[in-house]
């Protein structure tokens, strides 16, 4: 039976520049004429038409680089869109401050903060990045923005020090974070050095048992689930659409395998039963990243009664 | 552990054995700019964001390094492609990331041993 595929964010990158050049992310291997060219405001605005998924996040590149992102943002919002704007928050207390953009229920700022000072500052390859992060995410708060934390865990990461950065980022009043497992998209799966699924689970059971109710998560419970091995999903590859200089990106997020002109061409034109976890395609055998299964889990708890009975009780009573 | 080879001044010679949409695949992976010779003995230098082989007339998409506009072209008007640009992704895997990470952990736990007594 084919099942109906809808957007539920658009990954929109405005630009692939960005002021950090963390190892291991690829997303700013590109030659220098490529990182100085960006999408106009207009464009960005015609791939969030044509998309129209409710919510945009637009990661990068760095997109606070980004010469007009104000009025992207500020057009976003116009258009009732939930804008997440995902940030290594290097440049945010200097854009906050220059009245750029206005507080408001549409934008939350997404913070890249993969750990406590030492793995944060370990992950980006530059001293002082976590605390610069912190001042950031201060003044934000402080001036009535809605902050998030979106966090990547590798399988070199200690579950005690998860917990203890868990509580760094509600005390520093965060509304809520968002985790994923780290996965390598240029590669085939190596068991040696990625987070396979077994890898995956046992991470994050560990770093989310006995979960504290003041840790709040601005994702879907059952994800979390999903993450400890407590539920199966199929990978919703077309969930989070990715739109850049490029065109859309096929067929998800991490894979690049190629671009459509248009985003119905994307979605009508791409072999999507060639991907996800059955479709036994081994660049997919490993992911559990939250682009293709988070949409999975926030699909169940619409369409069934029993996904959204769990979600409401493990909303209500904080435990996964 | 294998070292990453990187196809930075590759200059393939296309052949039976070494078909022009190989070496297009292989530019499309490529993380730097190419240069693409043509059929009518032009040369155009950028970055390759795209091909489609099973189009009725094959073609890929790329971003001129000069003018930075986007361009078309048919494989049928393409002789050969040559890596002529930098390669951005040598020794930047995710595998290099993390063999870099392992390194540096047992670094500091040596350290912290030898100050430790």
């Amino acid at each position: 039976m084919r099942r109906e595929r809808y957007p539920l964010v658009l990954m929109l990158e405005p630009l692939l520049r960005c002021n950090l050049a963390c190892a291991g992310c690829g997303k700013i291997q590109y030659p220098p004429h490529i990182l100085k060219h960006s999408l106009t405001v207009q464009q960005c605005l015609d791939a969030v038409e044509e998309c129209g998924a409710p919510m945009v996040s637009i990661p990068g590149g760095e997109p606070l680089l980004y010469p007009h992102i104000g009025e992207l943002v500020s057009e976003m919002v116009k258009r009732k869109k939930y804008v997440y704007l995902c940030t290594n928050a290097i440049l945010l207390r200097e854009k906050i401050e220059s009245d750029i953009f206005t507080p408001s229920k549409y934008l939350t700022f997404s913070v890249h903060m993969d750990g406590l000072r030492e793995e944060h500052d370990e992950s980006v390859c530059r001293d002082g990045v976590y605390d610069e992060a912190v001042n950031g995410i201060r003044e934000a708060v402080r001036r009535g923005f809605r902050v998030t934390t979106n966090t990547t865990l590798f399988d070199t990461a200690s579950p005690l020090r998860v917990r203890e950065f868990f509580d760094a980022m509600m005390d520093l009043n965060v509304e809520g974070m968002m985790i994923s497992p780290g996965y390598s998209y240029d590669n085939a799966p190596d068991q040696e050095h990625f987070l396979g699924r077994d890898k995956t689970t046992s991470l994050f059971s560990q770093v989310l048992s006995g979960k504290k109710r003041r840790w709040k998560f601005n994702q879907s419970p059952l994800f979390l689930q999903f993450l400890m091995g407590k539920r199966d999903y199929e990978c919703t590859p077309w969930g989070n659409p990715l739109y850049n200089m490029f065109g859309w990106q096929r067929p998800c997020y991490l894979l690049q395998e190629g671009y459509a002109p248009t985003f119905r061409e994307l979605m009508d034109d791409t072999g999507w039963d060639n991907y996800g976890h059955a479709s036994g395609n081994p660049k997919c055998q490993d992911c559990m990243v939250h682009s293709g299964y988070e949409p999975s889990a926030v699909q169940e708890t619409f369409t069934s009664f029993k996904g959204f009975k769990d979600t409401v009780v493990a909303t209500l009573t904080g435990k996964l | 552990m294998t070292e990453e080879k990187s196809l930075e001044g590759w200059a393939p010679e296309v052949s039976d054995e070494l078909t022009l949409e190989e070496v297009i695949e292989r530019a499309f992976e490529y993380r730097g700019d190419v240069t693409i010779s043509r059929t009518d003995g032009t040369a155009i230098v950028g970055f390759v964001y795209n091909r489609n082989r099973q189009s009725a007339e094959p073609y890929v998409e790329m971003l001129d390094a000069s003018a930075n506009s986007h361009l078309t072209m048919r494989y049928a008007d393409i002789e050969n492609v040559v890596f002529t640009g930098r390669d951005t992704s040598a020794g930047k895997s995710f595998e290099a990331w993390q063999r870099r990470r392992e390194s540096a952990r047992k670094a500091r736990a040596q350290r912290a041993q030898s100050s430790g007594g």
